[in-house]
């Protein structure tokens, strides 16, 4: 291992793109230096992936510099088996996200793509953070140039998306500001690794408090239901870009935040809490469940789908066991690139047909044969299909839900069901058919840029779903540590 | 009580810097047209005037004039932040000088002289020089508000506030009064220790005098209840006076408050901070609610600066020197970012002062748009802005006083602020402009000033580390009498 502080260049390098973006003359040049920022971060978060030690559950390439000594808070980076497979997705996203704006953003691009390359520096900095005071930072400034994604590149009802989303996320990073202050004031440190040692010793009613204000943060990126409500807005309204960060990581920050705050720092609070967060969980996969089948907007369809998703991955978080917890890491991935693979076909197709609604589609196979083969690959991940990505994580979570009730895991499987037939109708919609007269006429086929956006995706579904290994030997350790910790 | 010494003289090195440019003003006042030069001396005064502050201090505090005139870390943190706000005003007002025909000589005076007036009232170590310090400010505070004659908003601005404010001030002297009958000396250091033999609670004339002064102190501020005048003052006032107002009036008087809350009437059985507690929920929560619906930005910026005055107290109800160093950096980092937000108004002109005004800004002048924007979120306390720290700090000091319920108010209360200043945004980045381009001419000065505001609010939020410690310090510099009470909770 170098001295060579990675992590600390993976997360500003982006940031010194945007503020190269923003001083650079022309609009059409600060795609490419976003295109260029985006490539190197990939690299170099490759590189860290190759060079990274499985066997350990501690951080890793740590950096450590004092920050404000008075408050006895310093700058801390590091990873984990957890973090790192998110800072690659990120990484990842971030370049596909260029690609696909590449010809759909026309107007003010320099703002965009530093807004864009902002937001990389934000998810980063969240899942490379060791401290809780540099997480918090990082987790709010996630939020504004999200916000200026949604609300001025955004559809037509961006405004109202945005602002909501704005405040919904707001609502909950103060409380969490307040548990971190909660935190602060009575370990008097904010480092992750110590905070875990003096997490355990406080008594369990503060802990509970505390869980309670980092849930409102946490429940709200993730979202869990009844919190979810900005979601459908946020990801609809957003343009296809935003709405892949969102749902390929922005929803992710939630739980990650459970995995490293809640369950290792506040351990009885989260027994105390365990059932109600369960069955919170369930709620959200059944009910997102049906609530997708109905949707009529595929953007908004597909927005649904991640709050049954997002119900799957708590719900694998809060058994408390190493199955469960492996899946829903596993599952974060997996949903991270499926739903941002999906969010990338509907944005491609979007372009060209200027209409999210479901019955203005149909017969699609037959314009776009490859586009076709794409989103029917993508639909089946989506759903679980064996020797694609989610099936395992799915498998994971289920056999998880199963050690702790077998009543969450009829529930989980229900969600199972209803994803298929949501997912499934969607294609046959979309897909088959008559092609839909509105659409004659449309280049619906994907161009080589969108093939090569997609690709990756693509190769991915098929990697994890064939070798999950690749991924589960860096989340196992770490997983085993968090369950074996907050088992009573 | 002695005729003052040289030694005492040399104590008031910033004031007489002050005052004597001011009267070179007004001496001059026929012979300086030109409003650079007259920005230019002030400028020079402020910042000679807070360098002399800081050379002045030495480990211990050093009092003058019998003990009326305190110099410490705590008065030349203040002065220095006077002396920076004062230096900001001047370099905003130059594009307004011109535009309403006021005579930039005596324009200059009457800051420099207010100016005076708060560096007198953050070195104060006696009511009736804190009182003196404080009328100075105001008086010429009222002046400065209807000094555009020509526009009647602004006299009437300026009766409103005369008309409040000299109630107010009657109401200070009253406590003062009370004070002096309950005690019989007016010096913080005699009050302290009447206060701390018999309680509060059991002397009523102490009590109402506590309350008095309180109240007078937080119309300075302008804290809730006693805010009336603010949002009128602000908006018929010329922006760069509102930014005045806003900004170094609002330290001068956090000044005073936490000298009176901290030395003179700390009370070990915590009526004060109960004073302060009201206070505080109060501003936060009518300052953010009434600014939700406002229209116009310098009424808007008046509602947010009610808010961030109720934040600024938070600090001082601890009773600590932690608290207070919180209240401290609060009150610098807010300084900075309120004089941003009031210098983008301004560097906008007549389209600055309306929401309306901003429609569609990013459009049309991106810089300043970003700039705003940056002001905003640092108002609202996003990291990593200024305002974060700010906030941070502030209520970290009321949850270790073990206040949940006004920490939680405090914090909901940055939700409907955030929805304050995310209007403006919205207008400035989500909306077609409405008003056609002028050419983005707006003097230089205007974009010094607000150069130096983003840099405090990025640097004070990124690396606060150097202002902390400074804020420590300059409490450790304080009088041994100062900061009597250390509550354990």
């Amino acid at each position: 291992m170098t001295g060579f502080p990675v992590l600390t260049t993976i997360t500003f390098l982006p940031l010194v793109g945007a503020a190269a973006v923003l001083f650079s003359g022309g609009q059409r040049l600060s795609r490419w230096i976003a295109l260029a920022t985006t490539i190197s971060n990939l690299a170099i978060s490759a590189w860290l992936y190759r060079h990274f030690d499985t066997s350990t559950s501690t951080l890793q390439f740590v950096e450590s510099a004092t920050w404000i000594p008075d408050w006895n808070i310093a700058y801390q980076m590091g990873v984990d088996g957890i973090s790192l497979p998110f800072i690659l997705l990120a990484s990842l996203l971030s370049v596909l996200c260029v690609g696909v704006s590449w010809t759909a953003i026309r107007t003010r691009e320099r703002e965009f793509y530093a807004s864009l390359l902002v937001t990389e520096t934000a998810m980063i900095g969240v899942f490379a953070a060791a401290n809780l005071f540099l997480f918090f930072v990082f987790w709010e400034l996630m939020v504004v140039p999200m916000f200026l994604l949604i609300g001025v590149w955004g559809g037509p009802g961006r405004v109202y998306a945005a602002v909501k989303f704005l405040l919904f996320t707001l609502a909950g990073s103060v409380l969490m500001l307040l548990g971190m202050i909660a935190l602060y004031n009575s370990c008097e440190t904010l480092d992750f690794t110590e905070l875990a040692k003096a997490g355990a010793k406080l008594d369990s009613e503060f802990q509970a408090w505390v869980f309670i204000a980092f849930l409102a943060a946490f429940a709200v990126k993730v979202p869990m239901f009844p919190l979810h409500t900005w979601l459908p807005d946020a990801h609809t309204e957003a343009p296809t870009a935003g709405s892949v960060i969102l749902a390929g990581i922005l929803l992710k920050m939630g739980a990650y935040g459970f995995l490293r705050v809640s369950l290792p720092i506040l351990p009885e609070a989260v027994q105390v809490f365990r059932t109600s967060m369960l069955v919170i969980s369930a709620v959200a996969i059944v009910y997102g469940g049906y609530v997708t089948l109905v949707q009529t907007d595929v953007k908004r369809l597909i927005a649904y789908s991640s709050v049954s998703h997002m119900g799957f991955v708590t719900l694998g978080i809060f058994t408390l066991n190493a199955s469960g917890i492996q899946g829903a890491i596993l599952q974060m991935i997996n949903h991270g690139i499926i739903t941002g693979a999906l969010f990338l076909c509907v944005g491609m197709i979007y372009e060209q047909t200027h209409t999210r609604e479901i019955k203005d589609y149909g017969g699609v196979a037959k314009a776009a044969p490859a586009y076709s083969a794409f989103l029917a690959l993508f639909c089946l991940a989506a759903a679980g299909f064996p020797g694609l990505n989610s099936f395992i994580g799915e498998l994971l979570i289920i056999g998880g839900a199963f050690q702790t009730d077998a009543w969450l895991m009829a529930m989980a499987i229900w969600g199972v069901a209803l994803g298929t037939t949501y997912l499934l109708w969607l294609y046959y919609r979309v897909v088959m058919g008559e092609l839909n007269p509105g659409l004659s006429g449309l280049k619906l086929e994907l161009g080589v840029r969108e093939v090569a956006t997609l690709a990756p995706l693509a190769f991915l579904a098929f990697y994890l779903g064939l070798h999950p290994e690749s991924v589960l030997t860096y989340i196992r350790v770490p997983a085993e540590l968090i369950a074996s910790g907050a088992t009573p | 009580m002695n005729g003052a010494s040289m030694d005492d003289l040399a104590l008031l090195i910033p004031e007489l810097i002050l005052v004597s440019t001011a009267l070179g003003f007004i001496l001059a006042a026929r012979r300086i047209e030109n409003a650079h030069m007259a920005t230019a001396g002030t400028i020079f005064a402020a910042l000679s005037a807070a360098s002399a502050s800081v050379w002045l201090v030495s480990d211990s505090a050093r009092t003058a004039f019998g003990g009326m005139f305190i110099v410490d870390g705590y008065s030349q943190f203040f002065k220095v932040l006077i002396g920076a706000a004062l230096a900001l005003t001047a370099l905003v007002s130059e594009r307004r000088i011109d535009v309403e025909s006021v005579r930039p000589a005596e324009y200059h005076a009457l800051l420099l002289l207010a100016s005076t007036g708060m560096m007198f009232a953050a070195s104060a170590f006696d009511l009736l020089t804190l009182y003196l310090g404080l009328e100075l400010t105001t008086l010429c505070s009222y002046i400065l508000v209807g000094i555009t004659v020509e526009r009647p908003k602004s006299n009437e601005a300026a009766i409103k506030y005369f008309l409040l404010g000299s109630f107010a001030s009657a109401l200070f002297l009253y406590g003062v009064s009370l004070t002096f009958g309950a005690t019989g000396d007016t010096g913080f250091a005699t009050v302290a220790l009447a206060v701390s033999e018999n309680t509060l609670r059991n002397n009523a004339v102490l009590l109402a005098a506590m309350s008095l002064i309180g109240a007078g102190l937080a119309f300075k501020i302008a804290a809730v209840p006693f805010h009336a005048w603010a949002p009128d003052a602000y908006e018929g006032a010329s922006a760069p006076v509102a930014a005045f107002l806003a900004a170094a009036s609002k330290a001068a008087g956090l000044a005073a408050l936490g000298r009176v809350a901290l030395d003179a009437f700390a009370s070990p059985s915590g009526i004060a901070s109960g004073f302060l507690i009201g206070l505080a929920a109060l501003s936060i929560s009518v300052g953010s609610i009434l600014a939700v619906s406002q229209t116009d930005m310098k009424r808007l910026l008046a509602y947010s600066s009610i808010a961030h005055a109720g934040y600024a107290l938070l600090g001082f109800i601890s009773g600590t020197t932690e608290g207070a160093s919180a209240t401290m950096t609060y009150a610098f980092l807010y300084v900075f970012m309120t004089l941003g937000a009031f210098g983008v108004v301004i560097a906008l002109g007549k389209r600055g002062e309306s929401l309306d005004g901003y429609q569609g800004l990013a459009a049309q002048r991106p810089g300043t748009a970003a700039l705003m924007l940056l002001f905003l979120l640092s108002l609202t306390g996003i990291p990593p802005t200024a305002g974060f720290v700010a906030k941070f700090v502030v209520i970290q000091s009321v949850v270790s006083t073990g206040h949940w319920m006004l920490a939680v108010l405090a914090v909901v209360c940055t939700v409907v602020t955030a929805f304050v200043y995310l209007r403006v945004a919205v207008l400035m980045y989500m909306k077609e402009p409405q008003t056609p381009e002028e050419p983005a001419r707006f003097p230089t000065a205007v974009s010094a000033a607000l150069a130096i505001a983003a840099l405090v609010t990025v640097l004070g939020g990124i690396l606060p580390g150097p202002l902390t410690r400074w804020t420590d310090s300059a409490l450790a510099a304080k009088s041994a009498t100062s900061i009597s009470r250390n509550v354990d909770r």
